[in-house]
């Protein structure tokens, strides 16, 4: 069964492309939100095995929409990846995948391969 | 009361000092009045019937008799704007003098009399504006050389918000581009090779636009750094391992020589390495067209005081008069800087690289990381050889322990290993 993702980020063209890519490597189940303010209503329904969250969006930001999750009995459990790009090179360089708290981030641009590799590693075996 | 005739009672009671020498008897003095008294410190019995050479020192009884040979010589008057007289007990007085020939017709001698104003409040206040003046002009230039500097700092500080936020805005679309270009790169083999290459290309096009925006960002994120003491020599091995594959591709020869026992530096081991990078780079692509490619490494210890003598250093308000320091420096034997860039090497964007080849920020983050050390970068033309030396000048301490607030009482943080220096936050 293909895997369930949640893709949260204002930047329609973005998400399209993301999408189109994630599902193409196969084995993803995409859903994009565009809009911050519904993400929560959007994971309630699709209840996905993972969410990609940009950082920087009118709205909610990715912070509020990760509190928001963080505090939903039934989501809370979902593990997240920060997708920002605000992240500069001398963080990236350790390992290019940061840790902010419990929290991944990945930096945009994104490569896919890494993101690739970062799901395998937080979402549950197919 | 003694009794004076009009002109002697005259005479003594001008304002001025009057005499006269009577130049047909070896210029002895006739006449010396009160003020002339007063000015010379030589009383008129002790003077009249004497000459300059008698009452002055020979130096100044021969200035005075060359004046006064030349204004019977001219037979008309002579204007002296000012000489000096030192007085017996050594005071200078400064004197404005008209020196007039007379020709006194009853007794057929030739005369030179003298009318002397003493100048020599006027001359010291004189004096003492223009000093003040030289203070000024030169509290004047500091002035301004401050205010300039300032204004470069703002227009880094200016510069680096506005990176921030261009970074974001410019990383987004080619977030969206890199994910197009992934994905039709994935596609089943077009039929036109070229497909192939255009797609490979704009892959690098993105990449090279995402490394200036970080670059951007590095530069205005630049505020935190991590220090522990670490041992200079170090530092610089690991570096050029780090350029060993740029070394090796340009064939340039790299010859190190650290003083030995150098005090520990305290540095922030990644940002400083970025640092070493940099300027090794550039001084690679700086030899481009030299034939043996060399590039040397010296690193002593200095006390600050040496340092601002013969490096011109600007870091007084940083360093502290006797304080040690590390001076590393790295020369290339290149093309040099040409005179018409020296000025804008540090500023963001300034590149003599072919487009594509440096995003002209290198510099700009190297020496604002090396400014958060406290220390100091410049670059400069080798004096006696041609190329290029980057000098880097590097405090042997952390600044003096800085004061912060926990929990409402005020700690004083000492400089131990590992400690996390931050220098104000630039971004507000």
């Amino acid at each position: 069964m293909a895997r369930k993702i949640l893709l949260v980020d204002d930047e329609a063209g973005f998400t399209q492309l993301l999408k189109m890519n994630l599902e193409r490597a196969g084995g993803y189940e995409v859903r994009i939100e565009n809009d911050s303010t519904k993400a929560l209503a959007t994971a309630r329904a699709f209840m996905p095995d993972a969410i990609l969250l940009d950082v920087v969006m009118p709205g909610m930001d990715g912070g509020d929409v990760q509190a928001q999750l963080q505090s939903t009995p039934l989501l809370s459990h979902i593990p997240i990846v920060m997708l920002t790009a605000l992240v500069d090179s001398t963080e990236l360089s350790e390992g290019a995948v940061g840790q902010a708290g419990s929290q991944m981030v990945l930096p945009k641009p994104v490569n896919l391969a890494l993101l690739l590799r970062v799901l395998e590693e937080i979402l549950p075996a197919a | 009361m003694e009794k004076l005739s009009i002109v002697e009672s005259v005479l003594d009671n001008l304002p001025v000092a009057v005499f006269a020498k009577d130049a047909t008897d070896d210029f002895r003095f006739i006449l010396w009045n009160k003020k002339q008294e007063e000015v010379t410190t030589i009383r008129a019995e002790k003077a009249l019937g004497k000459n300059d050479y008698h009452l002055f020192s020979q130096e100044s009884a021969e200035y005075f008799r060359s004046v006064d040979k030349a204004v019977i010589k001219r037979g008309s008057l002579m204007k002296v704007p000012e000489e000096i007289i030192e007085t017996k007990n050594g005071r200078e007085v400064h004197l404005r003098t008209v020196k007039i020939p007379v020709h006194d017709k009853e007794t057929g001698r030739l005369l030179v009399v003298g009318i002397s104003e003493d100048i020599t409040e006027q001359v010291k206040s004189r004096e003492q504006l223009e000093r003040l003046n030289r203070h000024l002009v030169r509290a004047n230039t500091e002035l301004q050389e401050t205010q300039m500097q300032l204004i470069q700092a703002e227009k880094l500080e200016s510069i680096g918000r506005l990176a921030a936020g261009v970074a974001h805005e410019v990383k987004n679309p080619l977030a969206l581009l890199l994910l197009g270009v992934d994905y039709l790169s994935q596609g089943i083999a077009p039929e036109d090779p070229n497909v192939e290459i255009i797609l490979k290309q704009m892959r690098e096009a993105v990449e090279r636009a995402d490394r200036i925006v970080r670059g951007l960002v590095d530069f205005s994120s630049q505020r935190s750094l991590s220090r522990e003491p670490i041992q200079l020599g170090l530092v610089v091995e690991e570096v050029l391992l780090l350029v060993k594959h740029e070394l090796t591709r340009s064939s340039t020869k790299v010859s190190v020589r650290m003083e030995k026992d150098l005090p520990l530096v305290f540095l922030d081991m990644s940002k400083f390495e970025q640092v070493l990078i940099n300027l090794i780079i550039n001084a690679v692509h700086a030899m481009s067209g030299t034939e043996s490619k060399q590039i040397k490494i010296r690193a002593r210890a200095e006390s600050l005081d040496e340092v601002v003598k013969n490096e011109g250093a600007r870091k007084r308000e940083v360093f502290r008069s006797g304080d040690q320091v590390v001076i590393l420096e790295i020369f290339d034997n290149g093309s040099g800087i040409a005179p018409s860039d020296s000025g804008r090497l540090f500023d963001p964007f300034f590149t003599t690289k072919a487009t594509g080849l440096g995003t002209g920020l290198g510099l700009s983050v190297a020496r604002r990381i090396v400014e958060l050390h406290g220390g100091e970068l410049t670059l400069q033309n080798r004096t006696k050889e041609t190329g290029a030396v980057a000098r880097l000048i590097l405090p042997t301490k952390l600044e003096t322990a800085k004061v912060t607030t926990v929990s409402g009482k005020v700690k004083t943080t000492e400089p131990v290993k590992g400690i996390d220096t931050t220098i104000g936050d630039l971004s507000s």
